[in-house]
């Protein structure tokens, strides 16, 4: 039988423990449990919620005034992992650096990095954007309407990356991806990559944008990207998105070529 | 030889100038047949080096000399000086425009480089001084053999290899480009090699070679024994690689544990030297009186594992405790005075601790400068705050984040110094933070103090009926206390957002108090304890008294006449000896606290790698990157942990001579661990930091606590008798009686009343007010040190500032010097040219003047040159009939090596080289 005193002590670690991941605790209350009772409640999906907030509260037309609501919708209300503002930032900066013409986004998810990047285009640019998930695509669609864009500047492509990637040059008549985002499933990011690589796409001097490689998370395409040597990269740190606490990165390669 | 030498060269003269003629003559033929030059250079050859073989000849014979030789001779020679004296004149004027020194040396160091990679020119006139340089390089390669060189010749050799020192010397503040001072060094310092070794005086040449050579071998044995004496510091290259993986901070914690293993192992020396093997070996042995041998009703189970891993038993009556030393005088046939050994080790270790901590401390004051750091404060961060000792590309990357955050947070801290609107907040969450690790230091204080009280609950009633968590309660407590209060701080400290340097000196502080706290209130509880034992004893010794009334009371009822009965000494009933339970405990404590340490290590460190190494495979997240990561390594917990062991083997080394062997033992072991736990398992720190200022930090710290342990050790040593039936000093009222006794019984009468008077308040107070005194004037002359330093660094400084004003002037007008001298040498060039051409018209009429130049790169100074001859045959007085050629070629001094000092010009000094890039 243990001690009390000897239990007591262990109080301390329990404190730490229970300070240093709060901000874990409070992103499993936002994502998880709030989402279970609100899909519970309401009969709505979070996107169809998220898009009902949006379509309350924003200038339709102004991709700035959307962004914005989603931003407070995703912080006060719910969480849904777009990118952000903060590390949208670093996105916007890199797309003003850059200025391509053709961008690929994998993942639009409900269509905040669309809106994003696609406010940032130069003209004559046009962004295909990716989407696996049909009702997801629903409602991207209808965000990136409201935002203004027609289809010629955002084009949103419904299937998997992994089917879209070798069929982009043949069926879409791409030569060269100045700029790919990838926001869609962590585990796909080093698959598609290698996809894009074998496509001939990516020229010397495309950049591509990984989202969320250190939270949640991936390793398998960052120990690939240090090892093979076809890329000039590095590691925006940052915070994840709505968060403050949780540290997360995005990728950001610029494609060099076989030297 | 020298004089027949000389009277030689006189003749040569003549001959000379009687060949002269046909020597042109002989040239000119040679040079018109160019094409079978090839034939001829064979015999060519072949003569020179019967010339030089002759020479040495001659120089070994002196006395018989044939005329034909000397013919000879003074051809070689004569085809020398010829050169020279054509170009006397023209190279008077190059060396003006040149600028002299330089110029020469540079020709010479180019001659050099030709002879060496033996560069056939093509012209004729450079073949015969091609053979002349093959017979001179001959010459120079038997250096070891001095004859083959003049006095004169090493005479200029030697003011040759000065001119390169000074020049090697003065290389940094010569205006040149980084290129050219390079090559320079290079070659100065290769020529200095090569020749430096020929150098030397007459007969002393020889030894003066050897003693070069010696020199050299001695540099480079001192350099291997460098080398070694590193290899030979313990750990050296351990705690480099570390140091270049995690940077100074973690480095400063290695070098710390090894200084403590260092005073560790001389504590060590003293008690095992002095105490423990003195009584083991000249001692009574075990089981001859009872305070050695283990009492009956323990006797069963005294050699348990369970018993002995908590030091009782066996391990209770051993050397390792105070109770078992006998209270003998003088053991042994060396007459060891014990009880006096045993005092003054414990008195010298704690002495010796103190003069050693104070001193490091002091020699670490005068490193750190005395400098400001608050202002320049973006200039300090520009320049200083990359570690060079990193040697890790992950360590860099690290740190040059940590460089940039640092900038950014510099830039928001300036930015905010300005605005300070968020100061209140700031302080409100500093104080709100201290506000709650005093929380938490109270907690953890009561916890201790209530666990304490409860185990001395448990000891009244009697260990058996408890478990093993309940026996074990106080130090578990501690450990976990002490191991999981520094996290919490650390969580909390974050609320307070100072720099890590200063949050690194909080978190001492916090988790010193935590440890101080802690370690107080296991002393307290020990002299509860203390006094328990002190109580019992008192009744032990009644009943003692009784028993052995009763004993002696049956022996005498039943025989009178029988010799005493002998009592075996297990069967002895004995005191509780406080002392030995007081060892005993500290024994313990360090048992725990170690056992905490590596299982802390292993688990919190090792498995954690390993787990976040191997799922990593097939987790969700990313386990190196996102929440559990790797550990870093916590400088400031390990570093109290050690200094808060040592203050627990100050304490207790006095009641368990074991303490410091054990101690040594761990501080080796977790050596060995940590490095390795280091290099396996943790990452480097994310905001990774300099330590250059926290060595003396962690000293202040161990002199606190030194002064903390030692303070309970002196208060029982002083106040509390010692216990009647166990230990050195048994018998005596108090501990330090044992001084006295030994001055009264060991030293003549007359000792022990100085003594006694020295000791008498009436000498002590004035003393203690002398020294007093002395340390005010002591600390205020420091200090008054201490600004003139400050004086003097800011002299220093503003010093810099003009000499870097001089240089770039310097600079300038070197610059400007330079386009002067281009401007005259093309003036000269062509004036030259005419000189040139006219002086040739006159001596041969052939040459240009390239070969001129050429050949005289060629031959400069190797040859023993004529006129020097004529000085040293003649002496100045009879320089007069000299031709006039020739005197102006000696006062050029064209031939000679690298230079002649010519410090007349020096405006023109440095001008040649830079026309030459």
């Amino acid at each position: 039988m243990v001690s009390p005193a000897i239990a007591l002590a262990f109080i301390p670690l329990l404190l730490t423990v229970i300070i240093r991941s709060r901000f874990y605790f409070v992103l499993f209350y936002q994502a998880v449990l709030v989402r279970i009772w609100r899909d519970c409640v309401t009969g709505l999906s979070r996107e169809e919620r998220a898009y009902q907030y949006v379509l309350t509260h924003a200038i339709p037309g102004d991709p700035d005034s959307i962004l914005d609501a989603f931003d407070v919708w995703c912080s006060k209300v719910e969480f849904i992992s777009n990118i952000g503002p903060k590390k949208g930032q670093i996105l916007d900066r890199l797309m003003m650096e850059q200025s391509p013409l053709t961008v690929l986004e994998l993942g639009a998810h409900c269509g905040y990095s669309t809106v994003r990047i696609a406010r940032s285009l130069p003209m004559g640019a046009r962004l295909y954007s990716l989407e696996m998930d049909q009702r997801n695509a629903a409602i991207a669609e209808k965000i990136i309407r409201l935002a203004g864009f027609d289809d010629d500047t955002v084009e949103l492509i419904v299937s998997p990356s992994d089917e879209v990637i070798p069929r982009l040059r043949s069926d879409y008549g791409l030569e060269r991806l100045d700029f790919v985002f990838m926001d869609h499933w962590k585990k796909c990011y080093l698959p598609d990559l290698q996809m894009l690589e074998g496509s001939g796409l990516l020229g010397k001097g495309s950049m591509i944008m990984a989202d969320n490689v250190l939270f949640p998370g991936a390793p398998k395409f960052l120990r690939y990207i240090r090892k093979c040597g076809l890329y000039e990269w590095k590691v925006h740190r940052a915070t994840l998105e709505y968060s403050r606490g949780i540290r997360d990165g995005m990728a950001e390669l610029v494609f060099q070529g076989i030297k | 030889m020298r004089a027949s030498r000389a009277g030689e060269g006189g003749e040569e003269l003549q001959a000379e100038r009687r060949e002269k003629g046909r020597r042109k003559r002989a040239r000119s033929d040679q040079e018109a047949t160019g094409k079978e030059r090839d034939k001829e250079e064979q015999p060519k050859i072949k003569s020179s080096k019967a010339v030089k073989t002759r020479k040495n000849v001659k120089n070994e014979k002196t006395k018989e000399m044939e005329e034909k030789q000397e013919e000879e001779e003074g051809e070689a020679e004569e085809r020398n000086v010829k050169g020279k004296k054509k170009h006397g004149s023209a190279k008077k004027e190059t060396r003006e425009e040149d600028g002299g020194k330089r110029t020469v040396k540079e020709k010479a160091r180019e001659e050099k480089k030709k002879k060496r990679k033996k560069v056939v020119e093509t012209s004729s006139e450079q073949v015969t001084s091609e053979e002349d340089d093959n017979e001179e390089e001959d010459n120079e390669e038997k250096e070891v053999r001095p004859e083959s060189l003049t006095p004169e010749e090493l005479e200029m050799l030697k003011e040759a290899v000065d001119e390169r020192k000074k020049l090697i010397q003065g290389l940094r503040g010569k205006p040149w480009s980084m290129k050219k001072k390079l090559v320079t060094l290079r070659e100065s310092q290769e020529f200095v090699e090569k020749y430096e070794g020929a150098l030397g005086k007459g007969k002393g040449r020889k030894l003066y070679a050897y003693k070069v050579m010696m020199t050299k071998k001695w540099m480079k044995f001192q350099r291997d024994f460098e080398n070694f004496k590193t290899a030979c510091i313990p750990w050296e290259m351990k705690i480099k690689e570390i140091e270049s993986h995690f940077g100074s901070s973690v480095a400063s914690y290695f070098i710390f544990l090894r200084w403590m293993y260092g005073i560790n192992m001389i504590l060590f020396c003293l008690t095992f030297g002095l105490v423990m093997v003195p009584e083991a070996l000249m001692g009574r042995p075990y089981g001859t009186i009872p305070r050695k041998t283990v009492p009956r009703a323990e006797a069963a189970s005294a050699m348990d594992f369970a018993v002995l891993w908590d030091f009782g038993g066996y391990a209770q009556y051993s050397v390792l405790f105070y109770g078992y030393y006998n209270n003998q005088r003088a053991i042994g046939w060396l007459k060891f005075r014990m009880p006096l050994s045993y005092f003054l080790v414990g008195v010298g270790t704690v002495a010796y601790s103190y003069m050693v901590v104070i001193r490091t401390m002091a020699r670490n004051a005068n490193e750190s400068g005395v400098g400001d750091d608050n202002s320049f404060n973006f200039s300090w961060k520009m320049f200083t705050s990359w570690d060079y000792l990193i040697g890790n590309p992950e360590t860099a990357d690290n740190k040059f984040a940590s460089i940039t955050t640092s900038f950014k947070e510099a830039i928001l801290e300036e930015q905010e110094s300005r605005k300070d609107d968020n100061i209140h907040l700031t302080r409100f969450l500093r104080v709100l933070a201290n506000f709650l690790v005093l929380c938490c230091l109270a907690g953890s204080g009561y916890l201790i103090y209530f666990v304490v009280r409860r185990s001395q609950k448990f000891a009244l009633d009697g260990l058996e009926n408890h478990t093993w968590w309940e026996r074990n309660e106080v130090n578990m407590v501690m450990s976990l206390l002490g191991m999981f209060c520094p996290m919490l701080f650390d969580v909390i400290s974050a609320l307070e957002n100072y720099h890590p340097r200063v949050a690194l000196q909080w978190q001492l502080g916090r988790i010193f108090a935590l440890f101080l706290g802690n370690l107080y209130t296991f002393i307290i509880a020990l002299m509860d304890e203390i006094n328990l034992k002190r109580e019992e004893e008192k009744i032990i010794k009644f009943n003692i008294t009784t028993w052995e009334a009763s004993l002696y009371n049956s022996t005498v009822s039943e025989n009178s006449t029988a010799p005493p009965i002998t009592i075996q000494p297990a069967d002895v009933p004995r005191g509780p000896c406080w002392e030995t339970m007081v060892g005993q405990e500290f024994v313990r404590l360090i048992i725990s606290d170690t056992m905490t340490t590596y299982i802390t290590l292993l688990i919190g460190d090792f498995l954690r790698a390993v787990l976040v190494r191997f799922l990593n495979y097939c987790w969700c997240w990313d386990l190196e990157a996102g929440f559990p990561s790797y550990s870093e390594f916590d400088v400031s917990g390990n570093v109290l942990g050690l200094i808060f062991n040592q203050g627990m083997i100050w304490m207790g080394a006095f009641y368990a001579p074991c303490l410091p062997a054990l101690n040594v033992l761990r501080l080796h072991v977790s050596m060995y661990l940590q490095c390795w736990a280091v290099m396996c398992c943790n990452v480097p720190q994310e905001r990774v930091f300099k330590a250059s200022g926290s060595n003396n930090f962690y000293m202040a710290m161990l002199l606190v606590i030194l002064f903390l342990s030692t303070l309970p050790a002196i208060y029982t040593i002083v106040t509390i008798p010692p216990s009647f039936d166990c230990g050195p000093f048994s018998g005596k009222k108090r501990m330090f009686d044992v001084i006295q006794e030994t001055l009264e019984s060991d030293f003549p009468a007359w000792f022990s009343k100085v003594f006694s008077y020295a000791s008498n308040p009436g000498l002590v107070l004035p003393f203690i007010l002398l020294m007093v005194l002395a340390i005010y004037y002591l600390q205020s002359t420091s200090k008054s040190y201490k600004e003139a330093n400050v004086e003097l660094k800011k002299k220093l400084q503003t010093q810099n500032e003009e000499n870097k004003k001089k240089n770039k002037l310097a600079a300038l007008k070197a610059q400007t010097d330079l386009e002067e001298a281009r401007k005259t040498a093309s003036q000269s060039a062509e004036l030259h040219k005419n000189n040139s051409a006219s002086r040739q018209d006159q001596e041969d009429g052939e040459e240009d003047h390239g070969s001129c130049q050429r050949q005289y790169h060629n031959k400069n100074g190797r040859h023993p040159p004529p006129p020097v001859r004529d000085q040293d045959g003649q002496l100045p007085a009879t320089r007069a009939p000299v031709p006039r050629t020739y005197h102006h070629v000696n006062h050029g001094s064209p031939g000679y090596l690298p230079g002649f000092p010519r410090q007349s010009e020096p405006k023109m000094h440095r001008v040649p080289s830079l026309q030459r890039h």
